[in-house]
């Protein structure tokens, strides 16, 4: 294939066992340049753990991955150099609560990038107008409601301009009333060819976004389908039962 | 929290708290008075606080304000030291090193479980015959330089007393050094995980992370038991006296031998650290509303 | 799977391996310490006389065994700090139940103990229980250690107590309430033995604290383990020897102490 240039993420037989506990039981597949992916499955299916695993947090201990052709080893230069091309958009937010919005926005560019104080800022100022929130840039994350957090924790991954945003279940902490916030600027974000995996429940968003779906149950993928198919016809027994639980509510 | 709402009321309990209060007086002033025939002179213990010098006019500090002088200086340079040891103690202690771990680790426990006496004891016999000659203190007390000597004078007192001064300083700031550690690890070690992770996400190293993002929160929980450990410094300074530092608990007891006006001065020096201590405790109180008041 | 198997073994060879080399770089760390404290000491021309620390252990005499100097002040040491567990634990008590009473005098009074007693120093209260009290009262030294040290401890435990029933959560008074228990019963079988578990391992805490403490009564000669180590010093000169035996033996006692509230802790961490 001509495809391996646009190839961005490889991951071939990972896996990861926290203690007796095996999390990840040899995953492989391949994500190109562009490509959205939606990973869904049911909680302790190792979803968290891969795409964890994509920027380091934690360590695989078995198999290969490698991100824009640099495969992760223990060399820190190789992991930081990964995680610049890499943003990660966490469930839980985790701002910086002791900076503002704005600041939060600079750290990493400015340690990082070397980017310059000015330069750090125009850019995060861009980036608050795209996720709709310019006026909050001197405020608190504690001032904000979690949709607005959530942006923000969108907004400070792109300061990095990344090739890549891997999302970590983006909605599971937020108000009902505030997901579609989060999800628009998500979509907005596709529409630009930013090339995403996100992790999620919500499947309205994986059925207008998402080219691939990937199901995962008990550290293995069970599945692999673009959407149309994956709804309407899925293969696997453990993709029925799933899509039937998460669908009827 | 148990009956918030409920307010204090007079019931049988103050019946018998304020009766066991006035009878343990009552005894008390009985004793003092017909059995141990004890006369007290407060006039005769004041003037060693300070005292009016009737040829120039002017009120001179005594024995017990000079060592009350001492026992601040060791409190105020020792939190400083002993904040020092234990930052640095505290990032060993969380450190991905196991041998930095492990160091810190024995200097921890090993003072923690020692008496603080005995502690000093031995410490001071190594540090007075090994550490001070090393360091060149006694050279630098007996400096001709008038530099020097206003110097010492300024920040230590009488430079006669200036190594044992600092060796009495080192003692106390290892030992509370320790108690910083703690503090610092679990200041550290308090803040999320997802803080590390969104700092390492965003491309920052171990060491950014930790200044940028750990170290700024961790202060604002560090600061309250560390003001609390100043207090406790003032009040474990005292024990220095042992080892012949002229603090304000090694001046009560020379001054009670030598006016055997043992019942004042002891009352007085207790009151005097009460003071001083009380007196932080509403400081620092009050220093923590208002930063928590500009917080938002 | 063969892979994972691979991987997971030279995780384990680099962490032993790295477990290794920093024992070794510890090891050798602190030898070199003892080997300046040694080194520091024959430059002074200190004489080392290990090998007469044993008879301040025990005595051999007419072929029966007898308790040397350092065992008999040890035996003080645990004495002391047993009257005082006890007398310290009964003043928490009263202390925290006033603390927590309706009683306007008894909040005063468990306020005006705790703010004296944190606000000045353990050396200082001996002091003052020395030289005032105890000629007032007419008590001997023990005693008078005794009472001292059950005033200064009597306040932490009474802090320990408050806040081991404060943890326990609203809800569960509330609970109590509504099913009709009275005030001593909701105590007794709500609120005290959901307590209990949370102030044992800081209770356990404070009575290593009350050991160490307790040498300060040497100040004051009562005949414990430190005192007896400063005697035998005066008498023999052998500073360094004794007084690390003496640390040894109060590390022994604490860190036997600490090793098991670390035990209780991780227990009652499982259970919940």
């Amino acid at each position: 294939m001509t495809d391996t240039d646009k190839r961005v993420i490889r991951l071939d037989n990972v896996s990861k066992s926290f203690g007796n506990f095996q999390a990840l039981k040899g995953v492989s597949f391949d994500i190109n340049h562009g490509q959205k992916v939606v990973v869904c499955g049911p909680s302790g299916s190792g979803k968290s753990t891969m795409i964890r695993c994509i920027n380091r947090l934690e360590e695989h201990d078995g198999g290969s991955i490698t991100v824009n052709g640099v495969e992760l080893t223990d060399d820190m230069a190789n992991i930081l150099a990964v995680r610049r091309e890499v943003g990660m958009v966490f469930q839980q937010f985790n701002l910086f609560p002791h900076l503002t919005v704005l600041d939060n926005l600079t750290l990493g560019p400015m340690r990082s990038r070397g980017a310059d104080k000015q330069q750090a800022q125009g850019t995060a100022m861009e980036y608050l107008e795209r996720v709709r929130i310019p006026d909050q840039a001197n405020k608190y994350p504690s001032q904000l409601s979690g949709g607005q957090q959530q942006r923000v924790a969108i907004a400070r991954s792109l300061c990095m301009k990344p090739k890549i945003m891997l999302f970590d279940e983006p909605t599971s902490a937020l108000d009902p009333e505030m997901i579609k916030e989060v999800l628009d600027v998500m979509i907005e974000l596709a529409e630009e060819g930013m090339t995403m995996i996100v992790v999620t429940h919500e499947m309205g968003f994986a059925k207008t976004v998402a080219d691939t779906m990937i199901f995962m149950d008990h550290g293995e993928i069970v599945e692999v389908a673009p959407p149309s198919e994956f709804f309407s016809s899925p293969r696997s027994e453990r993709t029925q039962l799933f899509l039937s639980q998460i669908l009827s509510h | 929290m148990i009956r918030k709402n409920k307010k204090p009321r007079l019931n049988w309990i103050d019946f018998a708290v304020i009766s066991s209060v006035v009878g343990f007086l009552i005894f008390v002033v009985l004793r003092v008075d017909s059995v141990l025939n004890y006369s007290w002179n407060w006039n005769h213990v004041f003037p060693f606080v300070m005292y009016l010098d009737e040829d120039t006019g002017q009120w001179v500090s005594n024995l017990l304000l000079e060592g009350l002088i001492i026992t601040l200086r060791l409190a105020v340079y020792g939190i400083i030291i002993s904040a020092v040891i234990g930052v640095v103690m505290g990032l060993c202690r969380i450190s991905s090193n196991l041998f930095l771990r492990m160091v810190a680790r024995s200097y921890v426990e090993l003072v923690r479980n020692t008496p603080p006496l005995v502690f000093i004891f031995i410490f001071y016999f190594f540090l007075s015959t090994q550490l001070m000659p090393l360091l060149g203190i006694d050279e630098l007390a007996r400096s001709d330089s008038p530099a020097v000597k206003t110097m010492i004078w300024i920040l230590c007192g009488d430079p006669i007393l200036f190594s044992n001064f600092v060796s009495g300083l080192i003692c106390l700031s290892i030992f509370e050094g320790a108690y910083i550690t703690e503090i610092v690890r679990a200041g550290i070690q308090s803040i999320p995980r997802g803080q590390w992770e969104a700092g390492r996400a965003i491309g920052l190293s171990r060491i950014d992370v930790m200044r940028y993002v750990i170290l700024p929160q961790a202060v604002s929980k560090i600061a309250p038991p560390l003001a609390n450990q100043f207090i406790t410094l003032i009040k474990d300074s005292s024990i220095v006296s042992l080892i012949s530092i002229q603090e304000l608990t090694f001046m009560a007891v020379e001054v009670g031998v030598s006016t055997s006006r043992i019942f004042e001065v002891w009352i007085l020096v207790a009151v005097m650290y009460f003071v001083i201590c009380y007196s932080c405790v509403l400081f620092f109180n009050w220093l923590e509303r208002r930063a928590a008041r500009s917080k938002r | 799977m063969s892979v994972n198997r691979k991987a997971l073994f030279r995780y384990w060879k680099v962490s032993q391996q790295s477990r290794v080399v920093a024992t070794l770089q510890y090891l050798v760390f602190m030898a070199s310490l003892v080997w300046v404290v040694v080194h520091g000491a024959n430059q002074m021309g200190y004489q080392w006389q290990w090998y007469n620390i044993p008879e301040y252990f025990y005595k051999v005499f007419e072929g029966e065994i007898y308790p040397g100097r350092l065992i008999k002040g040890l035996g003080v040491t645990v004495d002391l700090t047993l009257w005082c567990v006890g007398f310290t634990l009964l003043t928490g008590l009263i202390t925290a139940l006033l603390r927590m009473s309706d009683s306007i005098s008894g909040r005063w009074l468990s306020t005006i103990y705790l703010e004296l007693v944190r606000n000045t120093p353990l050396l200082v209260q001996l002091y003052l229980f020395y030289f005032v009290f105890s000629p007032i009262f007419g008590i001997d030294r023990f005693w008078t250690g005794v009472i001292c040290l059950t005033f200064y401890e009597g306040s932490f435990v009474a802090e320990i107590i408050r806040s081991g029933v404060q943890s326990v959560e609203r809800g569960q008074w509330e609970a109590g309430d509504s099913i009709g228990l009275t005030r001593w019963d909701n105590y007794r079988y709500i609120v005290i033995p959901q307590a209990i578990p949370i102030m044992l391992p800081p209770l356990t805490g404070q009575i290593i604290n009350l050991i160490k403490h307790s040498s300060i009564v040497s100040v004051i000669a009562v005949a414990d383990l430190t005192t007896e180590g400063r005697n035998i010093i005066a008498d023999t000169f052998m500073s360094f020897e004794i007084w690390f035996t003496v640390a040894g033996i109060y590390l022994v006692l604490t860190l036997s102490l600490s090793m098991f509230v670390t035990w209780l802790e991780n227990r009652t961490r499982v259970r919940t």
